[in-house]
Parts: C-alpha cells; structure tokens; sequence
C-alpha cells in the first residue's frame, strides 16, 4: 500500500513574544514553545487514522503544517508524495481539510453558495459543480436547508457543511482537526457515521480528536500525542492489549480529590492514577486506576482511600480504553 | 485565473449586500467627499468662477477640478480598501485559512478581492458623473481616452501598493485605521480636493514624490485644460515607471510577510 501522508522528525517551535514596548529591544524578549517535537508517521491510503491527545498536545500544528498553513520548522512531511514545502500547491489540490471550529465557511453566504464558491476556488467546472454541490448537500442531509444562510444554521450543520467543502473536488486525503468537538452527542454520531462512510470510498482520512471513544470507534491505527511527542502507535485494539496484563478500575468516592492520587500512587500494585471532579454535580470525584492486575490489591485500595477520609461509593473493574492506555502512559487523564 | 478571480468577485458582490451598512456608506461616500468641497467652493467664487483658484490651476472651473479628484481618489480607496479591509474581514470571519488551503495563487486572491470593489466605485462615479452633468452641468472637453490611459498605470501601481498593504494587514491583523490613513493621506497629497501647488514647501516635496499626484494633474490638464506640472507624455512614463516598481516591490514584500506568517502561525484566530 503507498503512503499517502508520511511524517519525518516533523517540528514546530513557535517564538512566543514576551510583551515589550514597541522600540525597546532590551533582554532575551522571545522565549520558545516546542509545539510538536519531532513526529513521524505514515498513513497508508484508504486508512482512517488517528492522532489522539489531550488540549495542546500539537495536534492542530501537525494538521496545520499539512496543509501547508504552517511551515514547519525541520523535518518533511509529504502528502500524496508531494512535499508540503516545495510543493505546496500539489498538496493544496490533493487535500480536503476542516479545521476545528465552525467559521471555515461564510456565514453570510447560503450553504450553496458557499460550495459554489469554493468549488471555483478549485477549478471544478460549473457544469460538474451543479451536480456535485447536489449531491453533497443530499449526503450531508443539507439540500432542505441549502438556500439559508450558514448563520441560521446548527453547529451540527455547520460542520457537515464545512465537510462538504472539503469533499468538493473529491480529494484522495481528507484532514479533519477535532471533527465533532462542540456538537451535541446526537450531530457527532451523524457526523461520525459520515467519516465512516468516507472509509468506504477509499478515501484516506486523518483525523484528531481528544475523544478517545471517537478515536477507538474510526479509526484503524492511532498515534497518541502528548506534548509534541508520539508516545504509541497502533491499532486500537492493540493499543488495549498492551493493557491487557493490567487492569483498570473506576471508582467513585465523596469528596474532592484531593490527596487520593497521591495515597494510591503510594501503593506498589498500582501503576498510575487520574482523578477528577465528577461532572454530574453531586460532589463526588471519579478515579481512573490502572494497576498491575493482581486482584490483591483491590482490599489495599479501598483501605487507602478511606484513610484518606473519603468513602467508597463505586468500584468496578473494566476493560481497558484508550483512555486507559493514555492514563498508563502519561499518568493524566486526556481531559484536564 | 479569470474564472477565479469572477468567482471571488461574484462572492464579494453577494456579501456586499449583505452587509447593508457597507453597501450603503460605500455609495454616500463619494458624495461626502464633494459636498463640502462644493459649497465652500461655491463661496469663494464670482460669477461661478473662483479667481483665486483660477491663479493656482488655470482654470476657473473648481467644481469639475473636484469633481475629477474625488474620481481617482475613490479608485486609490477602492483598491485599499478591497485589498486590505476585505482580508481583514475574512480574518476576522475564521474563512481566510480556508481559502488560503485551496490551491488559488495567492495573487488571484487579492486581485480578484478588488473587482468588486472597482466595479462599485465605477458605478458610484458613474452615477456621480450623470448627477454632476443633470444638476451643476459638468462637462469635459478633452478625450476622455487619453486620461484612462495615463489613469491604468496608476491602478496598476496602487495594486502594487495594495499587496504591501496587504501584507501589512496579515502581519499586526488590522486594517480599518491603515486603509483610512493611507488612502486619505495618499488621496489628499496627490490632490484630491486642491492644486498641490498651494501645499506649503514641506508637504509638497512629499506630494511631488507620489506618483498618483502626476497622474491627478494629468489627467485634470487633459478634461479640463489646467495647467500641468509636467508634460502628459513624461507623466505617463512616470506613472509607467512606478507601476512597475511598485508591482515588484509589492509583490516581493507580500510573498516576504506571507511567508513570515505561515512560519509563525499567524494566519487564523489565535
Ligand atoms: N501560532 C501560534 N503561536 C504560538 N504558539 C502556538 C501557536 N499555535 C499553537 N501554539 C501552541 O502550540 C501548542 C500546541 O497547540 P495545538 O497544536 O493547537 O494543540 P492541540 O490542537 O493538540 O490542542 C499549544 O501550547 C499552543 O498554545
Ligand atoms: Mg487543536
């Protein structure tokens, strides 16, 4: 199979300004931020695959530098077998890309009127246009609303509009930056269950997400990022079973979390620990354990947390995620 | 590139109306420039003719004088203001990364990105012009011909000007104060509203390095008789010599800042 992106040692560093007045140059005014720390990988064609990390962790810099948006600070990236810096122009004309967020296209343009505009942009005949733009918005579950402006319409929309865009001129490699982030639960399965249907035509897709469910769900092969780094890389059931001598447990205890990873840190079976604020209000905190997998250490770990003063209130034993295998590796949870 | 630069002026024109605060400031603007111009004009003349002005120019007839400058001025707005504020709207907007990633030439964009812009302001002189002809009965003696042709080359430098411009818009991300004081400042020293020979010494060595300032007292001299401050054929090689300048070193300087932009990321919110 030929690669249809491949990544060499790719690296931003970003100069960040350190706030000065305007004519005074005095002192070391420039510090830098490493954005993605020398990543390689390759996508096969016909491959969904995806880049998985948390907030920051340089997922948009890698897709940026792809796009030939950003020029990368060392190392080669190529796509479709073209250079993204020499020739910038291939690439552009061999990608789809959506970016995260929904203003890529214009609010004050109807949804059709903004894919005939792009659909110019990328020289695709007007007699084929027509039908192509047809066809995009009956996929995209659009054509009632195609003649509205993009402002009335719902996040979910936005963005299906936004993967119209991208599919106009029917692009071999698609790049989706955080593709669901901001829909409600019910507009990201639709959109997801699109991306699916993209595998189908053979397309090549790399997508990023901090959803780890999303990642598990799409994708053949993901690479995990933390901090500019890739830190694993493999199918995801893979991913799991490099879990599969461990084990992961869920609790729920009262209180704040406060000083329980640190107690359960303390004990030898236990490999790393996340915990947070439970989201649902009732002032519990979850924890998210991986352990070594000897059922021992289950006796010990209640103990500990209720040396700590907290009670128990759910204890359970899982199959590993991803988001275990991310916890495992980095020690934190993918949403901080 | 026709057909790009079409599509991008067909989407500009779509959006102009859209934004009606726009569309209608765009179309009072030319008759704000003149109407106090008239009047104070009107003031100071005997008879219709202003003598005093007549002593500057060679020419008693202030108002088509005016009524020329606001003309040419409105063209210098027009390719600032379609080339800079429109990035910035599209910056603004989160859509400019997004056309940015289709595989245009960059110079299709912000050429394409004045046409509207252009065939605005024609109309609006247009209208201007018919309003001028049936109210104050302007006319013009000279060929017409001639004075777009000494006209064309300044466009084709303002162009030139306008990818600096839009450089600089990309570069610290704000345009309406830049596209105002650059194009009054460059409109008022080329003389839009006066004779640049009144301007005081220190302002009119800055005038009379302005290219457009030539092409204003030229084509003024060709419509209406004035006395120029060079020879039409000297003012056309002028203006010849600047747009090619000016093409080149605009070009340069946006492909420079362009490419600075990408390196540091600059291009979409942040
Ligand atoms: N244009 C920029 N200038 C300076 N720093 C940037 C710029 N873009 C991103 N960064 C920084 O680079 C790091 C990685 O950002 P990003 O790639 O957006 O992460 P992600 O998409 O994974 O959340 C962050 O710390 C971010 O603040
Ligand atoms: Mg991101």
């Amino acid at each position: 199979m030929p690669a249809s992106v491949e990544i060499e040692s790719l690296r931003k560093v970003f100069q960040r300004r350190a706030k000065r007045g305007l004519l005074s140059r005095r002192g070391n005014g420039t510090r830098t931020l490493v954005a993605v720390d020398g990543i390689s990988f390759s996508v096969t064609a016909g491959e969904v695959f995806g880049l998985l990390g948390p907030n920051g962790a340089g997922k948009t810099t890698t897709i940026k530098m792809l796009c030939t948006l950003l020029t990368p600070t060392s190392g080669t990236a190529r796509v479709a077998g073209h250079d993204v810096v020499k020739e910038a122009t291939k690439v552009r004309a061999a990608l789809g890309t959506v970016m995260t967020g929904e203003r890529s296209v214009y609010w004050k343009l109807t949804g059709r009127e903004n894919l005939a505009y792009f659909a110019a942009l990328y020289r695709i005949p007007s007699r084929q246009a027509r039908p192509r733009i047809a066809e995009l918005l009956e996929r995209m579950e659009l054509t009632a609303r195609a003649n509205e402006l993009v402002e009335k319409y719902s996040s979910g929309m936005k963005q299906r509009l936004a993967l119209a865009r991208a599919l106009l001129a029917a692009p071999p490699i698609l790049l989706l930056d955080e593709p669901t982030v901001g829909l409600d639960p019910q507009a990201a399965r639709a959109l997801r269950e699109l991306i699916g249907s993209l595998r189908h035509e053979g397309r090549t897709v790399l997508l990023t997400t901090h959803y780890m469910a999303e990642a598990d769900a799409l994708c053949d092969r993901v690479a995990i990022i933390d901090r500019g780094r890739i830190i694993a890389l493999d199918s995801p059931a893979s991913l799991k079973q490099s879990l599969k001598a461990k084990e992961a447990i869920r609790m729920e205890v009262q209180g704040s979390p406060n000083g329980l990873e640190d107690a359960l840190r303390a004990l030898t079976t236990v490999e790393s620990v996340s915990a947070k604020q439970s989201d649902n209000g009732s002032g519990t905190c979850e924890l998210q354990v991986i352990t070594l997998g000897s059922r021992g250490c289950i006796g010990p770990m209640i103990e500990a947390v209720r040396r700590t003063g907290h009670e128990v209130l759910h204890f359970q034993v899982v199959q590993p995620t991803l988001e275990d295998v991310f916890i495992s590796l980095t020690g934190k949870s993918l949403r901080e | 590139m026709l057909r790009l630069m079409l599509a991008i002026a067909r989407k500009d024109l779509i959006l102009f109306f859209r934004y009606p605060i726009n569309a209608v400031f765009r179309v009072v603007e030319p008759i704000m420039w003149l109407t106090p111009a008239f009047f104070l004009g009107r003031g100071f003349s005997v008879d219709g003719t202003a003598p005093g002005f007549a002593a500057y120019t060679g020419s008693g007839d202030f108002f088509s004088f005016i009524l020329l400058g606001s003309f040419l001025g409105a063209y210098i707005s027009a390719v600032f203001w379609g080339i800079g504020y429109s990035l910035k709207m599209e910056m603004d907007a989160g859509v400019l990364e997004s056309n940015w990633m289709t595989p245009v030439p960059r110079f299709a964009f912000l050429v394409g990105r004045t046409v509207t812009s252009l065939v605005i302001t024609t109309l609006n002189c247009t209208g201007v012009l018919l309003a001028s002809w049936l109210l104050f009965g302007f006319s013009a003696s000279g060929s017409v011909g001639r004075a777009i042709l000494i006209t064309l080359p300044m466009l084709g430098g303002l162009y030139g000007f306008g990818f600096t411009f839009a450089g600089l818009v990309l570069l610290i991300r704000e345009a309406n104060t830049l596209v105002d004081v650059s194009s009054f400042l460059v409109g008022e020293l080329s003389g839009r509203g006066f004779p640049v020979t009144v301007l005081p010494r220190s302002l009119i060595v800055i005038s009379l390095a302005l290219p457009t300032t030539y092409a204003f007292d030229a084509v003024r001299a060709i419509l209406l008789g004035t006395e120029p401050l060079l020879p039409p054929g000297a003012a056309a090689l002028v203006l010849v010599a600047f747009m090619v300048v000016m093409l080149a070193l605009g070009w340069l300087s946006f492909t420079a800042i362009e490419r600075l932009c990408r390196a540091r990321g600059t291009l979409g919110l942040h």
